[in-house]
Protein backbone atom coordinates (compact mmCIF):
# COMPACT_ATOMS: atom_id res chain seq x y z
CA UNK A 1 0.00 0.00 0.00
CA UNK A 2 1.75 3.41 -0.78
CA UNK A 3 -0.13 6.95 0.26
CA UNK A 4 -0.68 7.35 -3.50
CA UNK A 5 -3.06 4.33 -3.67
CA UNK A 6 -4.47 5.46 -0.90
CA UNK A 7 -5.05 9.35 -1.62
CA UNK A 8 -6.12 7.11 -5.15
CA UNK A 9 -8.43 5.80 -3.35
CA UNK A 10 -10.25 8.86 -2.00
CA UNK A 11 -10.45 10.52 -5.19
CA UNK A 12 -12.16 7.61 -6.63
CA UNK A 13 -14.77 7.60 -3.33
CA UNK A 14 -15.19 10.72 -4.25
CA UNK A 15 -15.66 10.49 -7.70
CA UNK A 16 -18.22 7.60 -7.18
CA UNK A 17 -20.15 10.16 -4.92
CA UNK A 18 -20.22 12.89 -7.24
CA UNK A 19 -21.52 10.73 -10.06
CA UNK A 20 -24.39 9.53 -7.53
CA UNK A 21 -25.03 12.93 -6.52
CA UNK A 22 -25.67 13.82 -10.01
CA UNK A 23 -27.62 10.62 -10.65
CA UNK A 24 -29.98 11.66 -7.59
CA UNK A 25 -30.25 15.14 -8.70
CA UNK A 26 -31.18 14.36 -12.30
CA UNK A 27 -33.56 12.03 -10.29
CA UNK A 28 -34.96 14.79 -7.97
CA UNK A 29 -35.90 16.72 -11.07
CA UNK A 30 -37.84 14.24 -12.65
CA UNK A 31 -39.61 12.65 -9.93
CA UNK A 32 -42.91 13.83 -8.54
CA UNK A 33 -45.12 13.58 -5.79
CA UNK A 34 -46.49 9.66 -5.76
CA UNK A 35 -43.79 8.81 -7.93
CA UNK A 36 -45.10 10.73 -11.08
CA UNK A 37 -44.04 12.00 -13.66
CA UNK A 38 -43.89 16.25 -13.97
CA UNK A 39 -47.51 17.31 -14.57
CA UNK A 40 -49.19 13.25 -14.15
CA UNK A 41 -50.01 13.60 -17.71
CA UNK A 42 -51.42 16.71 -17.93
CA UNK A 43 -50.78 19.74 -19.79
CA UNK A 44 -48.51 20.07 -22.60
CA UNK A 45 -44.54 20.38 -22.86
CA UNK A 46 -44.59 24.12 -21.87
CA UNK A 47 -46.05 23.52 -18.48
CA UNK A 48 -43.71 20.45 -17.84
CA UNK A 49 -40.95 22.64 -18.43
CA UNK A 50 -42.24 26.03 -16.24
CA UNK A 51 -42.51 22.65 -13.15
CA UNK A 52 -38.91 21.38 -13.73
CA UNK A 53 -37.27 25.13 -13.42
CA UNK A 54 -39.28 26.64 -11.05
CA UNK A 55 -40.09 24.34 -8.68
CA UNK A 56 -37.96 20.84 -9.29
CA UNK A 57 -34.84 22.67 -9.57
CA UNK A 58 -34.74 25.11 -6.78
CA UNK A 59 -35.45 22.50 -5.01
CA UNK A 60 -32.51 19.89 -6.10
CA UNK A 61 -30.17 22.44 -6.30
CA UNK A 62 -31.14 23.20 -2.45
CA UNK A 63 -30.82 19.72 -1.41
CA UNK A 64 -27.44 19.38 -2.84
CA UNK A 65 -25.76 22.73 -1.48
CA UNK A 66 -27.53 22.59 2.12
CA UNK A 67 -26.57 18.38 2.40
CA UNK A 68 -23.38 19.06 1.02
CA UNK A 69 -22.56 22.00 3.45
CA UNK A 70 -24.11 20.05 6.07
CA UNK A 71 -21.68 17.13 5.53
CA UNK A 72 -18.49 18.97 4.81
CA UNK A 73 -19.26 20.99 8.16
CA UNK A 74 -20.11 17.57 9.88
CA UNK A 75 -16.39 16.22 9.09
CA UNK A 76 -14.99 19.44 9.29
CA UNK A 77 -15.76 19.93 12.96
CA UNK A 78 -15.26 16.20 13.90
CA UNK A 79 -11.68 16.75 12.93
CA UNK A 80 -11.69 19.89 15.07
CA UNK A 81 -12.90 18.46 17.95
CA UNK A 82 -11.36 15.02 17.17
CA UNK A 83 -14.83 13.71 18.22
CA UNK A 84 -17.36 11.56 15.80
CA UNK A 85 -20.26 12.57 17.84
CA UNK A 86 -19.60 16.48 16.82
CA UNK A 87 -21.91 17.92 14.09
CA UNK A 88 -22.68 21.67 13.01
CA UNK A 89 -26.10 21.35 15.46
CA UNK A 90 -23.12 21.69 18.46
CA UNK A 91 -21.66 24.52 17.55
CA UNK A 92 -25.42 26.62 18.08
CA UNK A 93 -25.10 27.64 14.80
CA UNK A 94 -28.36 25.71 13.43
CA UNK A 95 -30.19 26.99 16.21
CA UNK A 96 -29.16 30.57 16.53
CA UNK A 97 -30.16 30.63 12.65
CA UNK A 98 -33.74 29.42 13.89
CA UNK A 99 -33.91 31.54 16.24
CA UNK A 100 -32.85 34.69 14.36
CA UNK A 101 -35.78 33.43 11.64
CA UNK A 102 -38.52 33.05 14.68
CA UNK A 103 -37.84 36.53 15.33
CA UNK A 104 -38.71 37.66 11.87
CA UNK A 105 -41.95 34.86 11.98
CA UNK A 106 -42.41 36.63 15.68
CA UNK A 107 -42.77 40.28 14.12
CA UNK A 108 -44.76 39.39 11.16
CA UNK A 109 -41.69 40.41 8.66
CA UNK A 110 -41.59 37.33 7.21
CA UNK A 111 -44.93 37.86 5.62
CA UNK A 112 -43.53 41.65 4.02
CA UNK A 113 -40.47 39.94 2.06
CA UNK A 114 -39.35 36.23 1.69
CA UNK A 115 -35.72 37.73 1.76
CA UNK A 116 -36.15 38.74 5.99
CA UNK A 117 -36.49 35.47 7.30
CA UNK A 118 -33.34 34.05 5.36
CA UNK A 119 -31.57 37.25 6.64
CA UNK A 120 -32.62 37.47 9.73
CA UNK A 121 -31.01 33.53 10.16
CA UNK A 122 -27.70 34.21 8.77
CA UNK A 123 -27.72 36.97 11.93
CA UNK A 124 -29.02 34.74 14.11
CA UNK A 125 -26.29 31.95 13.23
CA UNK A 126 -23.35 34.70 13.05
CA UNK A 127 -24.38 35.82 17.10
CA UNK A 128 -24.24 32.50 18.17
CA UNK A 129 -21.30 32.19 16.61
CA UNK A 130 -19.64 35.35 18.11
CA UNK A 131 -21.34 34.72 21.52
CA UNK A 132 -19.50 31.09 21.10
CA UNK A 133 -16.22 33.31 20.40
CA UNK A 134 -17.17 35.29 23.32
CA UNK A 135 -16.91 32.45 25.39
CA UNK A 136 -14.59 30.12 24.43
CA UNK A 137 -12.67 32.02 21.79
CA UNK A 138 -9.89 33.60 23.86
CA UNK A 139 -9.59 30.44 25.96
CA UNK A 140 -9.95 28.13 22.72
CA UNK A 141 -10.08 25.02 24.34
CA UNK A 142 -11.98 22.64 22.59
CA UNK A 143 -13.71 21.26 25.40
CA UNK A 144 -14.77 24.72 26.54
CA UNK A 145 -16.03 25.49 22.93
CA UNK A 146 -18.44 22.34 23.27
CA UNK A 147 -19.67 23.34 26.49
CA UNK A 148 -20.35 26.78 25.55
CA UNK A 149 -22.16 25.46 22.10
CA UNK A 150 -24.32 23.44 24.23
CA UNK A 151 -25.39 26.34 26.14
CA UNK A 152 -25.99 28.81 23.11
CA UNK A 153 -28.07 25.90 22.04
CA UNK A 154 -30.04 25.79 25.30
CA UNK A 155 -30.81 29.52 25.30
CA UNK A 156 -31.55 29.63 21.51
CA UNK A 157 -34.29 27.11 22.15
CA UNK A 158 -35.30 28.64 25.29
CA UNK A 159 -35.99 32.15 23.36
CA UNK A 160 -37.55 30.42 20.34
CA UNK A 161 -40.32 28.92 22.91
CA UNK A 162 -40.56 32.23 24.66
CA UNK A 163 -41.41 33.61 20.89
CA UNK A 164 -43.73 30.72 20.52
CA UNK A 165 -45.40 31.13 23.59
CA UNK A 166 -46.15 34.81 22.53
CA UNK A 167 -46.93 33.92 19.05
CA UNK A 168 -49.84 36.17 18.25
CA UNK A 169 -51.90 33.64 16.55
CA UNK A 170 -52.13 29.86 16.97
CA UNK A 171 -51.45 29.92 13.10
CA UNK A 172 -48.32 31.94 13.52
CA UNK A 173 -46.87 29.46 15.88
CA UNK A 174 -48.23 26.47 13.29
CA UNK A 175 -45.73 28.59 10.91
CA UNK A 176 -43.08 28.51 13.14
CA UNK A 177 -43.21 25.40 14.07
CA UNK A 178 -43.27 23.85 10.49
CA UNK A 179 -40.57 26.26 9.25
CA UNK A 180 -38.31 24.71 12.20
CA UNK A 181 -39.16 21.20 10.91
CA UNK A 182 -36.69 22.11 8.07
CA UNK A 183 -37.96 21.62 4.30
CA UNK A 184 -37.16 21.72 1.38
CA UNK A 185 -40.30 22.58 -0.61
CA UNK A 186 -41.75 25.80 -2.06
CA UNK A 187 -38.14 26.70 -2.17
CA UNK A 188 -37.20 29.06 -5.19
CA UNK A 189 -33.86 30.11 -7.25
CA UNK A 190 -33.90 33.25 -4.92
CA UNK A 191 -33.46 31.08 -2.41
CA UNK A 192 -30.25 29.29 -3.92
CA UNK A 193 -29.14 33.13 -5.04
CA UNK A 194 -29.39 33.94 -1.24
CA UNK A 195 -27.32 31.06 0.30
CA UNK A 196 -24.67 30.32 -2.66
CA UNK A 197 -22.41 33.53 -1.79
CA UNK A 198 -23.01 32.76 1.66
CA UNK A 199 -21.85 29.18 1.60
CA UNK A 200 -18.99 29.25 -0.88
CA UNK A 201 -16.52 31.65 1.35
CA UNK A 202 -17.62 29.77 4.24
CA UNK A 203 -16.42 26.21 2.52
CA UNK A 204 -13.35 27.79 0.88
CA UNK A 205 -12.29 28.74 4.93
CA UNK A 206 -13.75 25.17 5.90
CA UNK A 207 -11.16 23.55 3.31
CA UNK A 208 -8.50 25.91 4.11
CA UNK A 209 -8.45 24.18 7.13
CA UNK A 210 -7.64 20.92 5.97
CA UNK A 211 -3.95 20.29 6.90
CA UNK A 212 -4.62 22.24 9.89
CA UNK A 213 -6.85 19.28 10.83
CA UNK A 214 -4.79 16.22 10.06
CA UNK A 215 -2.08 17.80 12.05
CA UNK A 216 -4.82 17.94 14.72
CA UNK A 217 -4.54 14.16 14.70
CA UNK A 218 -1.57 14.05 17.27
CA UNK A 219 -2.64 16.75 19.82
CA UNK A 220 -2.56 20.04 19.87
CA UNK A 221 1.19 20.55 21.13
CA UNK A 222 2.27 18.25 17.64
CA UNK A 223 0.37 20.25 15.39
CA UNK A 224 1.93 23.25 16.88
CA UNK A 225 5.81 21.72 16.27
CA UNK A 226 4.25 21.01 12.58
CA UNK A 227 3.76 24.48 11.99
CA UNK A 228 -0.07 24.93 12.07
CA UNK A 229 -1.48 26.76 15.26
CA UNK A 230 -4.48 25.14 16.61
CA UNK A 231 -6.51 28.57 17.18
CA UNK A 232 -6.57 29.45 13.75
CA UNK A 233 -7.54 26.09 12.60
CA UNK A 234 -10.12 26.22 14.74
CA UNK A 235 -11.23 30.13 13.56
CA UNK A 236 -11.24 28.65 9.83
CA UNK A 237 -13.42 25.64 10.98
CA UNK A 238 -15.97 27.69 13.24
CA UNK A 239 -16.36 30.88 10.97
CA UNK A 240 -16.62 28.72 7.86
CA UNK A 241 -19.39 26.84 9.57
CA UNK A 242 -21.02 29.73 10.81
CA UNK A 243 -21.44 31.07 7.59
CA UNK A 244 -22.37 27.92 5.58
CA UNK A 245 -24.58 26.58 7.98
CA UNK A 246 -26.50 29.31 8.83
CA UNK A 247 -27.02 29.93 5.05
CA UNK A 248 -28.14 26.39 5.01
CA UNK A 249 -30.75 26.67 7.60
CA UNK A 250 -31.29 30.07 6.43
CA UNK A 251 -33.26 28.71 3.22
CA UNK A 252 -34.17 25.20 4.92
CA UNK A 253 -34.59 25.06 8.54
CA UNK A 254 -33.12 22.95 10.48
CA UNK A 255 -32.05 20.23 9.28
CA UNK A 256 -30.38 17.31 11.41
CA UNK A 257 -27.80 14.86 11.59
CA UNK A 258 -26.79 14.88 7.93
CA UNK A 259 -23.49 16.46 9.39
CA UNK A 260 -23.34 13.73 11.86
CA UNK A 261 -24.37 10.70 9.80
CA UNK A 262 -22.36 10.98 6.50
CA UNK A 263 -18.49 11.56 7.56
CA UNK A 264 -19.29 8.83 10.48
CA UNK A 265 -20.01 6.23 7.28
CA UNK A 266 -16.74 7.26 5.09
CA UNK A 267 -14.51 7.85 7.69
CA UNK A 268 -13.46 3.92 7.01
CA UNK A 269 -13.46 4.23 3.33
CA UNK A 270 -10.45 7.37 3.75
CA UNK A 271 -8.53 5.85 6.34
CA UNK A 272 -9.56 7.66 8.66
CA UNK A 273 -7.33 10.73 7.14
CA UNK A 274 -9.65 13.84 8.41
CA UNK A 275 -8.29 15.96 5.42
CA UNK A 276 -9.44 13.11 2.60
CA UNK A 277 -12.92 13.33 4.59
CA UNK A 278 -13.65 16.24 3.69
CA UNK A 279 -14.70 16.06 -0.12
CA UNK A 280 -16.33 12.65 -0.11
CA UNK A 281 -18.40 14.15 3.31
CA UNK A 282 -19.28 17.13 1.05
CA UNK A 283 -20.54 14.66 -2.05
CA UNK A 284 -22.27 12.29 0.53
CA UNK A 285 -24.33 14.92 2.65
CA UNK A 286 -25.77 15.97 -1.17
CA UNK A 287 -26.59 12.83 -2.15
CA UNK A 288 -28.01 12.02 1.36
CA UNK A 289 -30.49 15.08 1.43
CA UNK A 290 -31.25 14.56 -2.61
CA UNK A 291 -32.64 10.93 -1.96
CA UNK A 292 -34.01 11.58 1.61
CA UNK A 293 -36.21 14.46 -0.31
CA UNK A 294 -36.88 11.73 -3.32
CA UNK A 295 -38.10 9.56 -0.77
CA UNK A 296 -40.83 11.94 0.68
CA UNK A 297 -42.30 12.63 -2.79
CA UNK A 298 -42.36 8.32 -3.26
CA UNK A 299 -44.12 8.13 0.58
CA UNK A 300 -47.92 7.43 -0.07
CA UNK A 301 -50.28 10.64 -0.16
CA UNK A 302 -51.56 12.87 2.95
CA UNK A 303 -49.08 15.84 4.26
CA UNK A 304 -45.63 15.93 2.89
CA UNK A 305 -43.39 14.96 5.51
CA UNK A 306 -40.55 17.39 6.39
CA UNK A 307 -37.21 16.53 5.62
CA UNK A 308 -35.72 17.59 9.04
CA UNK A 309 -38.53 15.24 10.49
CA UNK A 310 -37.29 12.54 7.96
CA UNK A 311 -33.07 13.22 9.05
CA UNK A 312 -33.98 13.00 12.41
CA UNK A 313 -35.61 10.19 12.15
CA UNK A 314 -32.98 8.28 11.05
CA UNK A 315 -30.24 9.89 12.17
CA UNK A 316 -31.50 9.98 15.72
CA UNK A 317 -31.49 6.04 16.59
CA UNK A 318 -27.54 6.09 14.70
CA UNK A 319 -26.34 9.01 17.04
CA UNK A 320 -27.98 6.69 19.82
CA UNK A 321 -25.78 3.75 18.61
CA UNK A 322 -22.83 5.67 18.55
CA UNK A 323 -22.80 7.27 21.86
CA UNK A 324 -23.63 3.71 22.93
CA UNK A 325 -20.69 1.87 21.08
CA UNK A 326 -18.31 4.70 21.71
CA UNK A 327 -19.37 4.72 25.75
CA UNK A 328 -18.86 0.35 25.61
CA UNK A 329 -15.28 1.16 23.99
CA UNK A 330 -14.26 3.37 27.41
CA UNK A 331 -15.38 6.30 25.66
CA UNK A 332 -12.19 6.59 23.67
CA UNK A 333 -12.37 7.57 19.56
CA UNK A 334 -13.73 4.47 18.16
CA UNK B 1 24.52 26.64 13.26
CA UNK B 2 23.12 26.71 17.55
CA UNK B 3 20.33 26.51 19.32
CA UNK B 4 20.54 28.50 21.93
CA UNK B 5 18.24 29.38 24.82
CA UNK B 6 19.12 32.84 26.84
CA UNK B 7 17.93 33.26 29.96
CA UNK B 8 15.03 31.66 29.63
CA UNK B 9 12.38 31.08 32.72
CA UNK B 10 8.67 29.29 32.05
CA UNK B 11 6.53 29.96 34.94
CA UNK B 12 3.06 28.29 35.53
CA UNK B 13 0.82 29.99 38.20
CA UNK B 14 1.82 28.97 41.36
CA UNK B 15 5.42 28.06 40.72
CA UNK B 16 8.41 28.62 38.06
CA UNK B 17 8.87 25.07 35.92
CA UNK B 18 12.32 26.45 34.62
CA UNK B 19 14.49 28.80 36.40
CA UNK B 20 16.34 31.16 34.24
CA UNK B 21 18.47 28.90 31.89
CA UNK B 22 21.14 29.55 29.12
CA UNK B 23 22.12 26.78 27.42
CA UNK B 24 24.22 26.92 24.19
CA UNK B 25 23.64 22.96 21.55
CA UNK B 26 25.63 22.08 18.51
CA UNK B 27 24.97 20.06 15.58
CA UNK B 28 26.11 16.56 16.10
CA UNK B 29 25.30 16.45 19.78
CA UNK B 30 23.26 13.78 21.54
CA UNK B 31 22.11 15.43 24.35
CA UNK B 32 20.44 13.41 27.36
CA UNK B 33 18.13 15.47 29.08
CA UNK B 34 18.35 13.80 32.57
CA UNK B 35 16.30 14.61 36.28
CA UNK B 36 14.45 13.40 38.90
CA UNK B 37 10.66 13.25 38.42
CA UNK B 38 9.17 17.29 38.34
CA UNK B 39 12.92 18.83 37.53
CA UNK B 40 11.32 20.68 34.79
CA UNK B 41 12.78 18.62 31.70
CA UNK B 42 9.80 18.36 29.72
CA UNK B 43 9.05 21.78 30.27
CA UNK B 44 12.50 23.12 29.24
CA UNK B 45 12.18 20.68 25.84
CA UNK B 46 8.79 22.47 25.37
CA UNK B 47 10.56 25.81 25.60
CA UNK B 48 13.08 24.89 23.21
CA UNK B 49 10.23 23.98 20.63
CA UNK B 50 8.33 27.14 21.12
CA UNK B 51 5.51 25.23 22.50
CA UNK B 52 5.33 27.20 26.04
CA UNK B 53 5.04 31.17 26.82
CA UNK B 54 8.58 31.78 28.36
CA UNK B 55 10.69 34.68 29.29
CA UNK B 56 14.33 34.95 27.62
CA UNK B 57 15.04 33.71 24.20
CA UNK B 58 15.53 30.34 21.83
CA UNK B 59 17.48 30.71 18.50
CA UNK B 60 18.50 29.08 16.33
CA UNK B 61 21.46 30.59 14.17
CA UNK B 62 21.70 33.88 15.84
CA UNK B 63 16.92 33.77 14.76
CA UNK B 64 14.51 34.02 17.30
CA UNK B 65 12.31 30.99 16.74
CA UNK B 66 9.49 32.75 17.94
CA UNK B 67 9.63 34.84 15.22
CA UNK B 68 10.00 32.27 12.64
CA UNK B 69 7.03 31.69 10.18
CA UNK B 70 5.09 28.01 11.44
CA UNK B 71 6.22 26.01 8.70
CA UNK B 72 10.11 27.07 9.20
CA UNK B 73 10.27 26.88 12.28
CA UNK B 74 8.50 23.44 11.91
CA UNK B 75 11.07 22.10 9.08
CA UNK B 76 13.71 23.49 11.94
CA UNK B 77 12.82 21.83 15.11
CA UNK B 78 11.13 18.57 15.37
CA UNK B 79 8.86 17.80 18.20
CA UNK B 80 8.22 14.57 20.43
CA UNK B 81 6.18 14.80 23.30
CA UNK B 82 5.87 12.19 25.21
CA UNK B 83 2.52 9.43 24.67
CA UNK B 84 1.11 12.38 22.62
CA UNK B 85 -2.74 11.55 22.04
CA UNK B 86 -3.36 9.42 18.57
CA UNK B 87 -7.33 10.80 17.92
CA UNK B 88 -8.09 8.94 14.59
CA UNK B 89 -6.86 5.09 14.25
CA UNK B 90 -4.77 5.80 10.99
CA UNK B 91 -2.90 3.59 9.42
CA UNK B 92 0.86 3.63 10.64
CA UNK B 93 2.01 5.26 7.72
CA UNK B 94 0.20 7.36 7.18
CA UNK B 95 0.66 8.40 10.22
CA UNK B 96 4.10 8.76 10.02
CA UNK B 97 3.91 10.95 6.76
CA UNK B 98 2.10 13.44 9.15
CA UNK B 99 5.94 14.61 10.00
CA UNK B 100 6.26 15.49 6.28
CA UNK B 101 3.55 18.15 5.93
CA UNK B 102 5.80 21.45 6.86
CA UNK B 103 7.39 20.26 3.50
CA UNK B 104 4.57 19.80 1.63
CA UNK B 105 2.84 23.24 -0.12
CA UNK B 106 -0.60 23.17 -0.03
CA UNK B 107 -2.61 19.28 -0.03
CA UNK B 108 0.39 18.43 -2.78
CA UNK B 109 0.88 15.01 -3.60
CA UNK B 110 3.65 13.33 -1.73
CA UNK B 111 7.31 13.78 -3.50
CA UNK B 112 9.82 11.68 -3.89
CA UNK B 113 11.83 13.27 -0.87
CA UNK B 114 8.90 12.44 1.25
CA UNK B 115 8.11 8.92 0.43
CA UNK B 116 11.81 7.99 1.19
CA UNK B 117 12.32 10.20 4.47
CA UNK B 118 8.89 8.40 5.70
CA UNK B 119 10.20 4.73 4.45
CA UNK B 120 13.60 5.73 6.15
CA UNK B 121 12.29 6.80 8.99
CA UNK B 122 10.02 3.74 9.38
CA UNK B 123 13.29 1.22 8.82
CA UNK B 124 15.18 2.96 11.34
CA UNK B 125 12.02 2.92 14.06
CA UNK B 126 11.54 -1.18 12.72
CA UNK B 127 8.10 -0.47 12.01
CA UNK B 128 7.70 -1.14 8.22
CA UNK B 129 6.33 -4.45 8.78
CA UNK B 130 3.17 -3.05 10.19
CA UNK B 131 2.92 0.26 7.82
CA UNK B 132 -0.17 -0.95 6.60
CA UNK B 133 -1.92 -1.30 10.11
CA UNK B 134 -3.85 0.78 11.93
CA UNK B 135 -2.02 2.35 14.77
CA UNK B 136 -5.03 1.29 17.38
CA UNK B 137 -3.89 -2.13 16.97
CA UNK B 138 -0.54 -1.81 17.70
CA UNK B 139 1.05 -2.36 21.26
CA UNK B 140 2.31 0.29 23.29
CA UNK B 141 5.78 -0.05 22.84
CA UNK B 142 4.90 -0.67 18.69
CA UNK B 143 3.12 2.71 18.84
CA UNK B 144 5.73 4.63 20.38
CA UNK B 145 8.25 3.75 17.38
CA UNK B 146 5.72 4.92 14.78
CA UNK B 147 4.95 8.09 16.59
CA UNK B 148 9.17 8.60 16.20
CA UNK B 149 9.21 8.00 13.01
CA UNK B 150 6.36 10.28 12.68
CA UNK B 151 9.38 13.15 14.77
CA UNK B 152 12.48 11.27 12.64
CA UNK B 153 10.60 11.90 9.07
CA UNK B 154 10.47 15.12 9.26
CA UNK B 155 14.37 15.35 9.11
CA UNK B 156 14.61 19.15 10.69
CA UNK B 157 18.31 19.82 11.90
CA UNK B 158 16.79 19.68 15.67
CA UNK B 159 14.75 16.81 17.04
CA UNK B 160 13.67 16.91 20.63
CA UNK B 161 12.05 13.95 22.13
CA UNK B 162 10.64 13.35 25.17
CA UNK B 163 11.34 10.06 26.72
CA UNK B 164 11.10 7.83 23.23
CA UNK B 165 12.42 4.86 24.72
CA UNK B 166 10.19 4.72 27.86
CA UNK B 167 7.80 2.10 26.41
CA UNK B 168 10.27 -0.13 24.84
CA UNK B 169 11.75 -3.53 24.89
CA UNK B 170 15.38 -3.31 25.38
CA UNK B 171 15.94 -4.58 22.37
CA UNK B 172 14.27 -1.29 20.78
CA UNK B 173 15.53 0.49 23.38
CA UNK B 174 18.99 -0.02 22.00
CA UNK B 175 18.14 0.11 18.32
CA UNK B 176 16.46 3.88 18.86
CA UNK B 177 19.65 4.89 21.20
CA UNK B 178 21.69 3.92 18.17
CA UNK B 179 18.97 5.73 15.54
CA UNK B 180 18.79 8.71 17.34
CA UNK B 181 22.95 8.34 17.56
CA UNK B 182 23.18 8.29 13.99
CA UNK B 183 20.12 10.81 13.17
CA UNK B 184 22.75 13.66 14.61
CA UNK B 185 25.01 12.80 12.05
CA UNK B 186 22.81 13.46 9.37
CA UNK B 187 21.95 11.81 6.08
CA UNK B 188 24.77 13.78 3.93
CA UNK B 189 28.01 13.92 6.40
CA UNK B 190 27.49 17.57 5.75
CA UNK B 191 24.30 18.17 7.48
CA UNK B 192 25.00 17.30 10.86
CA UNK B 193 21.80 17.43 13.38
CA UNK B 194 21.04 18.03 16.84
CA UNK B 195 18.89 15.83 19.09
CA UNK B 196 18.11 16.23 22.84
CA UNK B 197 16.63 13.37 24.47
CA UNK B 198 14.55 12.89 27.56
CA UNK B 199 15.52 9.94 29.23
CA UNK B 200 15.44 8.22 32.66
CA UNK B 201 17.58 5.32 31.84
CA UNK B 202 21.01 6.90 33.04
CA UNK B 203 22.98 3.90 31.48
CA UNK B 204 21.94 4.52 28.28
CA UNK B 205 21.98 8.23 28.61
CA UNK B 206 26.25 7.94 29.58
CA UNK B 207 26.74 5.29 27.04
CA UNK B 208 25.14 6.60 24.07
CA UNK B 209 24.94 10.50 24.37
CA UNK B 210 27.68 13.30 23.63
CA UNK B 211 26.56 15.16 26.50
CA UNK B 212 24.29 14.90 29.35
CA UNK B 213 22.06 17.68 31.07
CA UNK B 214 21.09 16.94 34.37
CA UNK B 215 18.10 18.63 35.92
CA UNK B 216 16.78 19.26 39.60
CA UNK B 217 13.97 21.76 40.52
CA UNK B 218 13.69 23.70 37.63
CA UNK B 219 17.13 24.42 37.06
CA UNK B 220 19.92 23.02 34.86
CA UNK B 221 22.51 21.80 37.71
CA UNK B 222 25.06 20.04 35.23
CA UNK B 223 26.20 20.37 31.83
CA UNK B 224 29.08 18.34 30.42
CA UNK B 225 29.87 14.97 29.59
CA UNK B 226 28.75 12.09 31.26
CA UNK B 227 30.73 10.41 33.37
CA UNK B 228 30.93 14.23 34.35
CA UNK B 229 27.28 15.42 34.93
CA UNK B 230 26.84 11.31 35.78
CA UNK B 231 28.97 11.35 38.63
CA UNK B 232 28.18 9.21 41.23
CA UNK B 233 28.03 12.33 43.85
CA UNK B 234 25.45 13.94 41.20
CA UNK B 235 23.57 11.33 41.13
CA UNK B 236 23.23 10.99 44.77
CA UNK B 237 22.47 14.55 45.18
CA UNK B 238 20.00 15.02 43.01
CA UNK B 239 18.50 11.71 41.92
CA UNK B 240 18.99 10.64 46.06
CA UNK B 241 19.71 7.38 44.97
CA UNK B 242 22.93 5.19 45.34
CA UNK B 243 24.22 4.45 42.02
CA UNK B 244 26.29 0.78 40.73
CA UNK B 245 29.06 1.80 38.07
CA UNK B 246 30.44 -0.88 36.16
CA UNK B 247 32.23 -1.10 33.00
CA UNK B 248 31.65 -3.09 30.04
CA UNK B 249 33.06 -3.59 27.19
CA UNK B 250 35.12 -0.49 27.90
CA UNK B 251 31.55 1.53 28.14
CA UNK B 252 29.97 2.58 31.24
CA UNK B 253 27.02 1.35 33.28
CA UNK B 254 25.01 3.31 35.47
CA UNK B 255 22.29 1.08 37.82
CA UNK B 256 20.23 2.61 40.41
CA UNK B 257 21.02 0.86 43.18
CA UNK B 258 19.03 1.82 46.54
CA UNK B 259 17.26 4.73 47.57
CA UNK B 260 18.67 7.29 49.90
CA UNK B 261 16.43 8.92 52.32
CA UNK B 262 17.02 12.59 52.83
CA UNK B 263 17.19 14.35 55.88
CA UNK B 264 13.85 14.42 57.72
CA UNK B 265 12.23 11.51 55.63
CA UNK B 266 13.15 9.53 58.67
Amino acid sequence: MSATERSGGSTALAAGLGLLALLAAAGSLVIGRDGGGPTFGFGGPELAETIVREIRLPRTLLALLVGGTLGLCGAALQGLLRNPLAEPGLLGASSGAAFGAVVMFYFGFAGASSLLLPLGAVAGSLLALAVLYALAGRRGDFLTIVLAGIAINALAAALTSLALNFAPSPYAALEILFWMLGSLADRSLAHVYLALPLMVPGWLLVVAAARGLDALTLGEDTARSLGFDPKRTQALVIGGTALAVGAAVAVTGVVGFIGLVVPHLLRGAVGQHPSRLLLPSFLGGALLATLADIAIRLLPPGPELKLGVVTALLGAPFFLHLVMRSSARDGSAP
Amino acid sequence: MTLAAADVEVRYETRTAVRRTTISLEPGELVALVGPNGAGKSTLLRALAGLVAHAGTVTWCGHALARLDGRTRARTVAYLPQNPPVHWPLASRELVALGRLPHRPYAAQETPADVSAVTVAMRQTDTLEFAARSVSRLSVGERARVLLARALAVEAPVLLADEPIAMLDPYHQLDVMGTLRSYTAGRDTERKRLVVVVLHDLGLAARFCDRVLLMDDGAVVGDGPPEETLAPAAIRAHYRVEPFIARHDGEPSIVPWRSLRGPGEG
